[in-house]
């Protein structure tokens, strides 16, 4: 093919059409083991809900906020440029609240690109998929694909708060992905635990072997990774806990098939975590005005194992007492006892009021009316990644794990339905 | 540092937490253990304003009973399936006859007797058994009890029909918080008649929850309990702040009132208080944090922070780089720096604030 800048490409159509050529290029020169451009890859990002976000036009002002020209070629596709990157891709809203961006950048320029205008906004966000939520989805990989089939699954644990973390890996910094090192020997030498490890086997193998192996070893737990084997080739789609998605498939129109799948699921686990989690007074029906009751209900995340006394202390201190920490969360902790304290604070991200019990057996929160769901999965998601990969997390008394599976239901795993 | 007082029991709005805590929907084998929510209690309402039917408040004037003619049970719970209400009271201590809170347990068992359904203004046959509960540190029990019987008999005995009464006593051990419950109270909510314990406690900590009602100027507690909700409440002030000068999009100039601010650090419940004096202690005390924060950010980043009559705050954010600068100065205050004791001043425009909140009422 012909060197294509995105500039030429004027419609849905040829957008399909270039990354359906640029897939199968890319495929056959990873038969050959030489990779002569980036593989395409979509950034899923959510967009605070809000009246913006429900217009075309108000879309392209959340963008441009942010530095990012979007180009209109049909209603909800664009072409999405900055003045910094050039041409970043084609940005297209699959739901209300979640759009696309498809690229064929390198991948750590894409990722350097898109950081750098989500971490300025409190209006879009990664879309956050926490180890539980890829465990249901896991299940669902499991179903879609034949036992032969290879998958890959990456698991990233890391107890920063353990023990001799330096200062600098407490505070946020480039989003870790799995790489693979030539570089062991350099290896700083630091003890607490830390799983980063890649795993491709068959679907029926791995299915087999699965649930056993996270009872044994905990860490398996936090998946990070995991790639949706394509039916309609070889390879598959790889989707990143940050909602990055990497085509390593010959099909592009496959590729955006899984990735409809994925966020109608996020959109519906979004909508339901809202519907319940939200505390508000509310008027009672019964005599309006008069009565008002409290609705809603906490969000629980329980620890498998109890946190010491030092790493409460650590996980604290490194959360509260630092602007960019990894939790991206901000207050003053009031100390309730050694291993509890109590924050009315703030997500840092979304900046969204949130009020947290945390101790050394696990965290409560509670979530004011129209704080955003992806607070929620934020907290879920670092908490595994960073404190627990076992840890259990509840809405109310419904089991977090619950209701990802019910926001599977329904959901079509088909192509081309929109 | 704020010092945690070590009699959380006799804090009513530990209490009222607790009572509300206790009909959250909860996971099993949690800190927590939901009673009333498992066996099928939730809030119905919080703190509404009641009144005993007229022709009661007649003929307790005829017997000479003096009683309040409106009050606020803390809470209302109902079980929908079974049409059963609890009128709940939370209490620090128990009180004789003859005291200004006999008054106010005297209209509670009218109210939570057999006429509950119209006070509350439901049909006859939407409620099909009621009860006033009142929580009560456990070691006062006893002598509630006594006084509520006393004041049923007195109520009964003038043809004034009265609620069936249970006294909920919170016991605290080094383990755990639980209610202890009679017979009575016992059959009403489903649970065993003894020590039912509903919170784990470690050692040397503190049992409160997080509170979802973290201050009420209408509840008389000491002066450390009200330190610690003094601050729960500002730094719930403090997060709303920081939450929308961090959603906004500079250049921009934001507008905080503080009824929004309040309502926002309560749930909404700012809204609801019609006593005019508490609504305006409220204010007050948000005028006090606000000034305090007005200072801190003004220090960093000047005039950037303004205080506008009657009850606004206008903070300005010229651009990307006034407004990182704003977002450092309100987030590093700290209200610790405050002193939490002192009562907030009387204000030049309390009167016009007040003309203000009866107006958006």
């Amino acid at each position: 093919m012909t060197e294509t800048t995105l500039r030429q490409i004027r419609d849905r159509h040829q957008i399909i059409r270039f990354f359906d050529g640029y897939a199968i290029e890319r495929m056959e020169e990873l038969d050959e083991r030489k990779l002569k451009r980036p593989l395409v890859k979509s950034q899923l990002l959510e967009i605070l809900d809000g009246d913006e976000v429900r217009t075309p036009q108000g879309l392209q002002t959340i963008l441009s906020r942010r530095g990012v020209h979007l180009e209109p070629l049909d209603e909800w596709l664009f072409l999405a440029t900055d003045r910094q990157t050039g041409e970043i891709g084609f940005l297209e809203r699959l739901r209300p609240r979640i759009v696309a961006i498809y690229s064929t950048m390198k991948s750590d320029d894409f990722r350097r690109c898109i950081r750098h205008f989500v971490l300025r906004s409190p209006e879009i966000d990664h879309v956050l998929l926490s180890g539980l939520t890829f465990g249901v989805l896991w299940e669902l990989v499991a179903r879609l694909s034949r036992p032969h089939r290879f998958t890959r699954l990456v698991f990233t644990h890391d107890s920063i708060f353990d023990i001799d973390s330096a200062s600098s890996e407490l505070e946020e910094g480039e989003e870790e992905t799995f790489q693979d090192s030539g570089e062991e020997e350099l290896e700083q030498v630091i003890e607490r635990r830390a799983t980063s490890f890649r795993l491709i086997d068959r679907v029926g193998v791995i299915q087999e072997k699965l649930e056993a192996l996270q009872k044994l070893y905990s860490p398996l737990y936090a998946i990070s990774q995991m790639r949706f084997p394509s039916p309609v080739g070889r390879g598959g789609h790889d989707f990143y806990d940050n909602g990055r998605v990497t085509n390593r498939s010959e099909s592009f129109r496959d590729h955006r098939s899984h990735l409809l799948f994925v966020v109608r699921i996020y959109e519906q686990l979004l909508k339901s975590t809202e519907e319940q989690a939200w505390y508000s007074i509310q008027e009672s029906v019964a005599v309006p005005g008069q009565f008002r009751k409290i609705v809603g209900a906490p969000v629980v995340i329980r620890f498998r194992e109890p946190l010491t006394p030092s790493v409460f202390d650590y996980w604290i201190a490194a959360t509260f007492e630092r602007k960019r920490n990894r939790f991206r969360l901000w207050g003053h902790p009031i100390r309730l006892g050694p291993t509890k304290v109590h924050v009315y604070g703030v997500d840092r991200h979304l900046w969204q009021p949130l009020f947290l019990e945390l101790t050394a057996k696990g965290c409560t929160a509670i979530i004011p009316n129209g704080t955003c769901g992806n607070t929620v999965h934020r907290l879920v998601t670092n908490i595994q990644r960073y404190l627990d990969p076992g840890a259990e997390a509840f809405i109310g008394d419904k089991p977090y794990k619950q209701m990802v599976e019910e926001s599977t239901q329904g959901i079509p795993y088909d192509l081309d339905t929109e | 540092m704020t010092s945690i007082p070590s009699e959380p029991l006799k804090d009513p709005l530990f209490q009222l937490n607790a009572v509300l805590w206790l009909t959250q929907p909860l996971p099993d084998g949690g800190e927590i253990i939901p009673l009333l929510y498992a066996r099928g209690f939730t809030v119905y309402a919080i703190a509404p304003l009641l009144g005993p039917p007229p022709d009661l408040r007649l003929a307790a004037q005829q017997a000479q009973i003096s009683m309040q003619d409106m009050i606020r049970p803390d809470v209302v719970l109902t079980h929908e399936g079974d049409r059963k209400f609890a009128f709940t009271e939370c209490k620090a201590s128990s009180f004789s006859p003859t005291s200004s809170a006999a008054e106010q347990a005297r209209s509670l068992l009218v109210v939570a007797g057999p006429r509950a359904a119209e006070v509350l203004g439901l049909a006859p046959g939407d409620i099909s058994e009621s009860l006033l509960a009142f929580v009560i540190p456990e070691d006062e029990e006893k002598l509630l009890a006594r006084t509520l019987a006393n004041l049923h008999e007195e109520l009964e005995g003038n043809r004034l029909p009265a609620a069936q009464f249970s006294v909920l006593g919170l016991q605290l051990t080094d383990t755990d918080v639980s209610i202890v419950i009679n017979d009575l109270g016992s059959a009403f909510f489903a649970l065993p008649s003894g020590t039912n314990p509903f919170m784990k406690r470690e050692p040397d900590t503190d049992p409160r929850p997080l509170y979802f009602i973290p201050y009420d100027p209408d509840v008389v507690h000491s002066e450390q309990e009200k330190v610690l909700s003094k601050r729960a409440l500002f730094e719930r002030m403090q997060s709303t702040i920081v939450a929308a000068t961090g959603r906004a999009n500079p250049p921009t100039e934001l507008a905080l009132e503080s009824q929004k601010i309040l309502n926002d650090a309560m749930f909404g419940m700012y809204g609801h208080w019609e006593n005019r004096e508490s609504a305006r202690h409220m204010r007050r005390l948000c005028r006090q944090f606000m000034d305090a924060l007005t200072q801190a950010v003004n220090a960093v980043v000047l005039g950037a922070m303004v205080f506008q009559p009657v009850e606004v705050w206008k903070i300005s954010l010229e651009n990307e780089e006034q407004h990182e600068r704003v977002i450092d100065a309100l987030t590093r205050f700290s209200c610790e720096t405050l002193d939490l004791r002192t009562e907030p001043q009387p204000g030049l425009f309390d009167d016009l604030e007040d003309r203000g909140s009866v107006q958006q009422d």
